[in-house]
């Protein structure tokens, strides 16, 4: 069957390109800051090794042991979304996919600990101190 | 008849003189249809063989004795047919067989963002396909699909390890699907093709590779874990070791409650199509039916709970879980509604991929009203792990995106092949696969209500008479999926030319060629008007050219 021309839309002549949305912000981020970068990412893993090291010498509270070790993990892992994933030079609807995986897993972690504490553990076992 | 025929070679045309020249220059394509074309080869292929596994399990539950297979034979058959329907069809299918084909054409666009990442994840589909079958031939696995700890980490004595790697890999084959179309569908529109002229099956394909971007990493590290727990003894999920096993189950449901919306919206989205097309009428609600696509995009990933309420899970979440599960069911309930407000005082036709769009309707309320019953979790501790489970998400599944699929690959055949297909056998078999399908899966609700478990293979007589019928219904539903295959095949030397545009739909895509130009548009269109823009005098048109004996 042939097509009827005036039922559908947009038949019309483009000479325009597609619209174009701004993918990216074309940010740039240096050389030399990948390697400042880089040595504040080996400067915290001997941190988390020496955590680990000192945990095992002196005894600390295991929930600040817990605190510290989460503290250094989320700081190596703030700088490599920020500045190797290019987040921080990134379109704002790219630092919204971003934040969006951030909340999901907050969600994940909220919602999963909220079950585990709430599961009604026998006086001894129980995670709380 | 193409009337308006674009100049320009049609994407399934070669001129390659030599035999290998024509296979490279299909598996090195980094064209959006052909790569559709090969997704639609094996994800049929794998479709087949969780169809041959299924096959195996319904025939051993004919007898209650478990005389075919020994149990632990019947766990890997199960396994075998839950992982290959769940991880290499019913998840990638819509997405990369139609959504790859259609989402460059429908807004207007040349290919997809990242052409060459798409071909990526084909052969990312087929590296996961090869891990996941070569366990199958050296002994297969016999978790079930699930993978629940203890058993997969400490127990299992099966290819667990070669199975999640397959799942593993494949899992970077969708997401590599997904971050393709939400970037084509930001930055590619044509002129013109704002967000409210999107045709729906865009606003759904938006929503799932939102939902396939955000929850498919976790099961893979989720599988990744486990795969490390077995192979070095980590203490992640086993108590002796300090884990916790039901930390798998928070983990693997935290993907794959939202994975069953990653396999129903993009049949959604194709059910919006079609009810509008064969109704020539603008879909009514088509704000409310986008925004409820993202609702449950949001609002799935809160509700996966409802798959632990007999799991040692607290009651308290449970309550919690209980209570979103409902909520999620309204976004589902909107949908359902504003279709069959579409129906109302609309020109319906009754062609092949109406029937199955109103089969799916149908099927799809029931699935979802019995996964009400199922959220509440007075009723669901009764019934849990019974087979009215099993028959709930098949009604969804099988009564909602296979359906979907298969109305929407007729509805679409004529634009990626050229060719109709005879819509005297499309029509028998949507109606056979309707009536097997409910022979099938309704007596299994009846069985799991009155007690009948999921996953055993031995059972007390009283479930026979039930269990036959089931049988016979799948044998039933297996005819209905064998007859498209050889008309769908005939028409491609046979079928009459389809014309650009044979349903009169709206869409960018009805407006080139079919099969379509290799670039899709010579000139890069420019959108006017809303989407399912139907003129009023179409049902009249459709009416007038109505002659005894043409199709209804
Ligand atoms: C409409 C809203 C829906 C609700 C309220 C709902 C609810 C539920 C609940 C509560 C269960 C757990 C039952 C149990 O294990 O005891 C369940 C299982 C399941 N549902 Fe749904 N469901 C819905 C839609 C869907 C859809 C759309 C799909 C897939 C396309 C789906 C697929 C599944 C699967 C695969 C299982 C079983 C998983 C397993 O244990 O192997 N559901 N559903
Ligand atoms: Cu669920």
């Amino acid at each position: 069957m042939a097509t009827s021309k005036h039922d559908t839309p947009g038949d019309a002549h483009g000479h325009q390109e597609p619209a174009h949305y701004d993918g990216h912000a074309h940010g740039h981020i240096s050389v030399a800051t990948y390697y400042r970068v880089f040595g504040a990412l080996m400067l915290l893993m001997f941190l988390t090794v020496g955590a680990w090291w000192l945990e095992g010498v002196v005894a600390i509270p295991r929930l600040l042991g817990v605190i510290v070790a989460l503290t250094i993990a989320s700081t190596k892992t703030l700088l490599i979304v920020l500045f190797f994933m290019h987040i921080k030079v990134s379109s704002r609807m790219s630092q919204l996919y971003a934040a969006a995986s951030l909340v999901g897993l907050l969600m994940l972690f909220i919602v999963i600990m909220g079950d585990y504490f709430a599961r009604g553990w026998p006086p001894q076992l129980g995670p709380l101190p | 008849m193409a009337t308006t025929a674009l100049p320009g070679r049609g994407y399934l045309e070669d001129d390659t003189p030599t035999v290998w020249s024509w296979v490279k220059a299909w598996l090195l394509t980094v064209d959006h249809k052909r790569i559709a074309i090969l997704y639609l080869l094996s994800i049929n292929f794998f479709f087949l063989l969780g169809g041959l596994a299924a096959t195996v399990v319904r025939i051993e539950l004919v007898t209650p004795q478990g005389d075919l297979l020994s149990s632990d034979l019947y766990n890997r058959a199960f396994t075998l047919h839950g992982i290959i329907m769940v991880f290499f069809f019913l998840i990638p299918v819509i997405p990369a067989v139609l959504g790859n084909f259609l989402v460059p054409l429908m807004i207007g666009a040349r290919d997809l963002a990242f052409p060459r990442l798409n071909l990526l994840s084909w052969y990312l589909y087929m590296a996961g396909g090869i891990f996941a079958l070569s366990a199958a031939v050296f002994g297969g696995v016999d978790t079930g699909w699930t993978f629940y700890t203890p058993f997969s980490s400490t127990y299992a004595n099966s290819n667990v390890i070669l199975t999640i790697a397959g799942a593993f890999i494949m899992g970077f084959s969708s997401i590599a699907t997904g971050l393709n179309f939400i970037v084509t569908i930001h930055t590619m529109r044509a002129p013109g093709m704002t967000w409210f002229r999107l045709p729906l099956f865009i606003w759904a394909s938006y929503a799932t590779s939102l939902i396939i971007v955000l929850a498919t990493p976790v099961v893979g590290i989720t599988l990744l874990l486990l795969a490390i727990e077995r192979l070095w003894g980590v203490g992640i999920f086993d108590p002796a070791l300090g884990g916790d096993p039901v930390l798998f189950q928070h983990l693997f449901w935290f993907y794959s409650h939202p994975a069953v919306y990653i396999m129903i919206l993009p049949g959604f989205g194709v059910i919006s199509e079609l009810i509008a097309t064969f109704s020539r009428r603008r879909i009514f609600g088509y704000e409310f039916i986008a925004f409820s696509s993202m609702a449950i995009a949001l609002l799935g990933f809160l509700v996966w709970g409802h798959h632990m309420f007999v799991s040692s899970q607290s009651v308290y979440a449970g309550l919690v879980f209980s209570f979103i599960t409902m909520l999620v069911a309204i976004p589902s309930a909107i949908k359902v509604f504003n279709w069959t407000a579409t129906l109302y005082k609309g020109s319906i036709s009754y062609r092949t991929p109406m029937l199955y769009a109103l089969g799916f309707i149908g099927l799809f309320v029931i699935g979802g009203l019995t996964g009400i019953f199922l959220g509440v979790v007075a009723i669901d501790i009764h019934v849990t792990d019974t087979y009215f489970v099993v028959a709930h998400f098949h009604y969804v599944m099988v009564g909602g995106t296979i359906m979907a699929y298969l109305g929407g690959l007729h509805f679409w055949w004529p634009k990626m092949t050229g060719r109709m297909y005879n819509e005297v056998w499309g029509g028998i078999s949507a109606l056979v696969i309707f009536v097997g399908f409910n022979m099938t899966f309704f007596p299994q609700f009846v069985l799991g209500y009155l007690g009948m478990p999921r996953r055993y293979h031995v059972y007390p007589q009283e479930f026979q008479v039930l269990h036959v019928l089931s049988s016979s219904g799948a044998t039933v539903l297996a005819i209905g999926f064998i007859v498209p295959i050889i008309y769908l095949m005939f028409s491609l030397w046979k079928g009459k030319p389809a014309g650009n545009n044979p349903w009169e739909a709206t869409g960018l895509e009805w407006q080139v060629s079919s099969p379509p130009p290799t670039h899709n548009f010579t000139r890069i269109p420019v959108v006017t008007s809303e989407a399912y823009a139907f003129p009023p005098e179409a049902a009249e048109r459709d009416a007038a050219s109505w002659r005894p004996g043409s199709p209804l």
